[in-house]
């Protein structure tokens, strides 16, 4: 999941995307809107970052598609995705932006979509890259998030979904807190009454004012039902910023060291 | 006024003894915690280990009194203001605290200043709690202005036995434009770096171009540096939030020092001492943690323009 705050950072996102993946020799699969305008289409942005794709797109290991119901049935999505692994390719990608999907199904299927291939990519070497734009409500972006088993990557924030809760590493601060937010409240959504959820930290590297307090709201729900958070292996400046705030003595509340 | 006269429990004092010779001093010191702990509050005498085990001799003990050192508890003006604030708010007690001693000036009179903004800060930090202080200073050997400065930072000034208002008590927000407050100016050299934010978006490069010009400029140690990054990260983000954008950063990098100036494109006024007091359970709390974060942040206002706010990191 690519969350983005604007059209530079998703160009930015998806080049690297699609570069890593003809570099793994991997069958890409790209989804547009039908009558995508020139300058948003993927070949244009391709050429603006210097990835040579035209002799991908004529071998067809880089496919486009435009967006039809038929493409996002995770049936044929599965079907075609066999094909390309019976084909050789080690694995298989997907992409294409959340409002794409939305031109063509209503939001409320997309979200049965996207569990859907979600457990495509747990059984499969697919892996699918699906792009949010940031300002999206806070109710979308929890949805998206829960979604998204595999973690999100946002400019500065990765998650990964861990067996005893979720990982966090890079930087969290005023500007994508909500981001964080909606991870812990999708994450945190599944968890069993006055289980413990934890949040790896080791690899979190910054986080401010704001960002501590997405740990507090983004598991409130989580420890009404009388769960714990436990906040794993926090940096030093990570640390010193809950103890600050008194995130760590908060209720339902630790913090643990290594 | 309130505040002269008897000191009343539960309420808030924060008085100045001004003593010529020892003798004064271990009278007032005396007579001071005797009513501590005769109202039921516990009672706490800091110094240097010699002047301590000098009271030690005098006082003698009882549970209520303990005997603090200036090196564990007095380190910087800043983390001994929000110890003594985060005692009293987090963990508040029904007995008063009474506080007695000399805050650590050190032989350079230069560095006075900086614990007079702290004993007028004092003022606004623990004024809401039930805490009782007789700051003592030795007018035998300490500079005019230092002395002046105890008096205008100390609502009354008491012999230990009888209290009278100090004539020339500022409050903090006007003791911080006086000339006693010292309040740095940033340097008179060009800046290192500069950048203007325009989005919240735009706080990741200011914190990684203040970090890495601070790495490979100056000798101030990495975990300061990680503090003053993050309280200028906390500056940065209310400027942009309350002041206004573009916010503009501009950064010198000496040897020992990092000065980092954020000016604001608001019209409000800006309160020199915000972000001090304890914050409400939701009330904002990023000046409260950048100043706890960085010993020295000093906010004014320009007229017609917005907030400026200056940090300082040794």
């Amino acid at each position: 999941m690519l969350v983005h705050d604007n059209e530079r950072q998703r160009r930015t996102g998806v080049a690297a995307w699609v570069r890593r993946g003809l570099e793994v020799d991997a069958k890409i699969f790209y989804i547009e809107p039908m009558n995508e305008r020139p300058e948003r289409s993927l070949t244009r942005l391709l050429d603006e970052y210097g990835v040579e794709a035209d002799a991908s797109l004529a071998s067809g290991q880089l496919q486009v598609f435009e967006a039809s119901t038929e493409v996002y049935s995770p049936a044929w999505q599965d079907k075609v995705s066999q094909e390309a692994l019976a084909a050789g390719h080690p694995t298989v990608r997907w992409s294409g932006e959340a409002g794409t999907a939305w031109s063509v199904m209503p939001p409320a299927t997309h979200v049965d979509v996207e569990w859907a291939t979600d457990r495509l990519c747990e059984e499969q070497p697919i892996s699918i890259l699906c792009q949010y734009e940031a300002s999206l409500p806070q109710a979308t972006l929890q949805t998206a998030c829960a979604m998204h088993g595999s973690g999100l990557r946002e400019t500065q924030l990765w998650t990964l979904l861990i067996p005893e809760g979720i990982a966090l590493a890079g930087s969290v601060d005023a500007s994508n807190q909500r981001t964080l937010r909606s991870a812990l409240v999708a994450a945190t959504a599944v968890t069993e009454p006055e289980s413990s959820f934890v949040v790896d930290l080791r690899d979190l590297e910054f986080l401010d004012v704001a960002g501590a307090r997405a740990f507090l709201t983004g598991t409130t729900a989580h420890r009404i039902r009388r769960g714990t958070v436990c906040l794993r292996s926090p940096r030093r400046g990570v640390e010193s910023m809950l103890r600050l705030l008194r995130v760590d003595v908060a209720d339902g509340f630790d913090v643990q060291g290594e | 006024m309130e505040g002269s006269g008897t000191i009343q429990r539960g309420r808030y004092t924060h008085d100045v003894l001004l003593h010529e010779n020892d003798g004064e001093l271990i009278h007032a010191t005396k007579a001071f915690v005797t009513e501590g702990l005769e109202a039921g509050g516990n009672v706490l005498v800091h110094s240097s280990e010699d002047r301590v085990e000098l009271f030690k001799g005098v006082l003698g003990s009882h549970p209520r009194l303990t005997y603090g050192l200036d090196q564990d508890l007095y380190l910087t003006p800043s983390s001994t203001l929000f110890a003594y604030q985060r005692q009293l708010a987090e963990e508040p007690s029904t007995t008063d605290l009474w506080v007695t001693g000399t805050v650590p000036l050190g032989e350079d009179p230069a560095d006075h200043a900086k614990w007079a903004r702290y004993e007028s800060l004092v003022n606004e930090v623990l004024s809401p709690y039930p805490f009782h202080a007789l700051c003592t200073y030795d007018t035998a050997t300490l500079p005019e202005s230092t002395i002046a400065a105890a008096k205008a930072t100390h609502p009354c000034i008491s012999t230990g036995v009888e209290r009278s208002m100090s004539t020339e008590y500022q409050d903090p927000a006007g003791f911080l434009t006086d000339a006693l407050a010292e309040v740095p100016a940033p340097p008179d050299v060009r800046p290192t770096a500069s950048m203007n934010l325009q989005r919240l978006e735009h706080l990741a490069y200011a914190r990684s171009l203040v970090r890495r010009t601070a790495v490979a400029s100056s000798a101030v140690a990495r975990p300061a540096i990680d503090n003053f990054v993050a309280a200028v990260n906390e500056v940065l983000v209310n400027a942009l939030l309350h002041g206004g954008a573009p916010a503009r950063l501009v950064f010198w990098v000496e040897p020992a020092q990092l000065v980092c100036r954020v000016t604001d494109n608001g019209r409000g006024t800006c309160d020199p001492v915000a972000g001090y007091r304890y914050p409400e359970p939701d009330g904002p709390r990023g000046l409260w943690v950048a100043r706890q974060l960085c010993e020295n942040i000093f906010v004014s206002n320009v007229p017609d323009r917005g907030c400026t706010v200056l940090l300082f990191c040794t």
